[in-house]
């Protein structure tokens, strides 16, 4: 559908095309896909498309090797013009990369090349006596391949003074010898593994190999091989594989330009445990041997750390309660990660794009050294759309996959680790700490009305009752009086003719959120008063209390009510709406320890204006 | 499946991959279509293979002359156990 499209754009000369180009580049899978962008992006250079983005220089790149370079060579030139790293290419002919190198007079040294990537042929790195040769004799030979490909590389190295790309060799996928193959270094499996390993311990610094080996593994041996395609045009591997070969070149091309990602911001709930502490407390939050998902959290837990050793830095930014979000670090006994691991901890009720970009100002780092890591696609949005700079991943719907994707993401491989890297933690903490805090505000505007909130506000309804009760007898934080009711109870509210009670819905591009609020209110005399309002906290400022507070005097004018009377019963854990009644309009009228009250006169109050699009309204049949 | 149903089937994999409309018969060949260049050739192949659910053998899709020959091809392998 996505091509039919870009084919439509195209042939309107829609600059849109390019940005869907890019889209679809960075995630085709297959050959033909990708293929298929490959001559869309040329067809749509030749008719002159506005909008492609000017690349101010090419970058010189010398393709040679004992293969067929095409058509390798179109999927590397396009996914690195996707990446906006535009490449002027040189190709070697099949298999005469030795003569191509060893003569100065080559075509590949008026080319001048900025970076050379060789494909050495793996027909040659074999060898060449018998399998029960002594071990001394096979190793010799291997290691004269690596001689001999290293003095190739050296050699162009000299000359050009390019970076030089090396790939190392796929290992034979076949049984063959059986379990003899690695009782021998005679054997084509051992004999390149010895090589692709000798290759990549003694590559000096321009070197950089292009792990087929590797990634003919990931993505399995056989399904990487296609021998039709070797005997027909001289293709070093099927098309399935070529496309992950491309990618690869392309991803060490850019690092040659791209410094890695210093700061890791996660997330808290269902991000690095399962559930919300502040809502399941600290016991009831998953995280630990004692449940599968528990320990899915805890490895992955780990691996953020393994990242930390590496020496990137941690960060948290979490819609929370500060005191309920450190405590996990502090008290529970499963978290891997502890407060002194992180440089940073955001925990409150601000915009995560704000709280990046102070972390940002606290760390005297660029918004381009940071990704954010969280399982909410409504804060990955908030991210890519105000700081577009920070690299964003949205973990998937399974904590077992949470360590492969951080694994896959590609932002934190490092070139060289060094023990300045490690001791990193502990400088950037100490800056962190000194600087003073500064906020400056973004366009939440702009974002709530991207989000495309949809709303119905419903009176109780019979089938609603068990959500109803599940809601009012778990949430906590935003949660004014926190009084607790049975489904029998909800049934009585909605039999007594003076309660009013109503319930929030509401949707947004990214999804439902399904039933996330619930007012009750009792009527006395010409006065509401609000018995419940709670709501559930992951659509906290997404303006829901806003139209709560509408829909409520809307009712209350109905029932010739003239003013609201709404109470704070403080708890453990609600601290976060101590003020609520006073930020939407209402005046303290009193005030205890254990209880605060407030009033709203309606004739005074006009009804908030929200990005939320009203579907229905309570006691309005739909 | 005849040689026609299979043009048939070819035309819609052509209408994918071509910018510019082809008209498939039996008599049109990589050299009648400008687009049809290497690099296409081995993106029709895969979509092909792929759309028919046959392996062509090794060198034999370079024999077939025309497209009438290549669904004649398609046919002998999709026949195929």
């Amino acid at each position: 559908m996505d091509s039919v499209l870009l084919k439509k754009l195209l042939l309107n000369q829609d600059p849109e095309f390019w940005g869907l180009l890019t889209r679809l580049s960075r995630q085709a899978s297959d050959f033909e896909e990708l293929f298929q962008l490959v001559s869309l992006r040329k067809k749509a250079e030749a008719r002159q498309i506005p909008g492609s983005g000017l690349i101010p220089e090419k970058i010189r790149l010398a393709l040679l090797g004992g293969c067929s370079l095409y058509p390798l060579h179109a999927l590397i030139e396009h996914l690195a013009e996707i990446e906006g790293l535009s490449v002027e290419l040189w190709k070697g002919d099949y298999d005469n990369y030795i003569s191509e190198i060893m003569d100065e007079e080559s075509g590949l040294y008026s080319f001048q090349p900025q970076i050379v990537l060789l494909i050495p042929s793996e027909h040659r790195c074999k060898y060449s006596g018998l399998l029960t040769d002594c071990r001394q004799k096979q190793q010799a030979e291997a290691q004269g391949m690596v001689d001999s490909l290293m003095e190739l590389v050296s050699k162009v190295h000299e000359k050009t003074a390019a970076e030089v790309i090396l790939t190392n060799f796929m290992l034979p996928v076949r049984h063959d010898l059986g379990a003899f193959r690695s009782r021998t270094l005679g054997s084509d499996w051992s004999f390149r593994s010895w090589v692709n390993l000798e290759l990549g311990l003694s590559a000096p610094p321009y070197l950089h190999l292009c792990d087929l080996a590797f990634l003919a593994n990931r993505q399995g041996g056989i399904k990487a091989r296609d021998d039709r395609s070797w005997f027909e045009s001289k293709q070093p591997c099927s098309t399935s594989f070529l496309v992950e070969f491309a990618r690869e070149v392309v991803q060490l091309i850019s690092s040659f330009k791209r410094a890695p990602k210093k700061v890791l911001v996660l997330d808290l709930d269902n991000t690095l445990w399962g559930g919300v502490v502040a809502d399941d407390g600290l016991e009831g939050i998953e995280l630990g041997d004692t449940s599968p998902r528990g320990e899915a959290f805890k490895a992955f837990q780990k691996q953020i750390l393994v990242l930390k050793q590496r020496g990137v830095l941690l960060a948290v930014c979490s819609k929370n309660d500060y005191a309920k979000a450190v405590e996990p670090f502090e008290k529970h006994p499963e978290m891997g990660l502890r407060m002194e691991d992180f440089v940073s901890f955001k925990a409150n009720w601000e915009p995560k794009s704000e709280n990046i970009r102070q972390m940002a100002a606290e760390l005297n780092l660029g918004l381009d050294s940071f990704v954010f890591v969280d399982d909410n696609p409504a804060e990955i949005e908030i991210i890519r759309q105000f700081i577009p700079e920070v690299m964003t991943l949205l973990l998937g719907a399974d904590p077992a996959d949470y360590g492969a994707q951080l694994q896959d993401c590609r932002w934190f491989e490092p070139r060289n680790i060094t023990a300045e890297d490690a001791g990193r933690t502990g400088q950037y903490r100490a800056e962190s700490q000194r600087k003073v805090h500064a906020t400056s505000l973004t366009d939440m505007p702009a974002y709530l009305e991207s989000l495309e909130m949809e709303s119905a506000i419903s009176e109780f309804t019979p089938v609603d009752v068990p959500r109803l009760a599940q809601l009012i007898n778990k949430s906590n934080q935003f949660n004014l009086t926190t009084r607790r009711r049975s489904e029998t109870e909800v049934l009585d509210v909605m039999k007594d003719p003076n309660f009013i009670g109503f319930s929030v819905r509401l949707k947004d591009r990214f999804g439902d959120h399904g039933l996330i609020s619930i007012v009750i209110a009792e009527r006395m005399g010409t006065t509401l008063k609000i018995d419940t309002w709670l709501m559930s906290c992951r659509v906290l400022k997404r303006q829901v209390e806003e139209e709560a507070v509408n829909e409520l005097i809307r009712l209350a004018k109905q029932r010739g009510c003239d003013r609201l009377i709404g109470i704070y019963l403080p708890s453990p854990k609600n601290e976060m709406v101590r003020d609520f009644y006073l930020r939407i309009g209402f005046t303290l009228t009193a005030e205890t320890e254990s209880k605060r009250e407030f009033e709203l006169q309606l004739e005074n109050f006009q009804p908030i204006s929200t990005s939320i699009k009203l579907t229905r309204r309570a006691y309005e049949s739909s | 499946m005849n040689q026609a149903e299979v043009i048939a089937q070819l035309q819609i994999i052509f209408d994918t991959l071509f910018l510019e409309p082809v008209v498939l018969t039996t008599e049109i060949s990589a050299k009648d279509v400008s687009e049809w260049d290497s690099l296409m050739h081995i993106s029709l192949m895969v979509s092909v293979e792929k759309h028919f659910a046959v392996r062509f053998r090794v060198g034999e899709v370079e024999n077939a002359k025309n497209i009438g020959e290549f669904a004649d091809l398609i046919l002998k392998r999709q026949l195929e156990p």
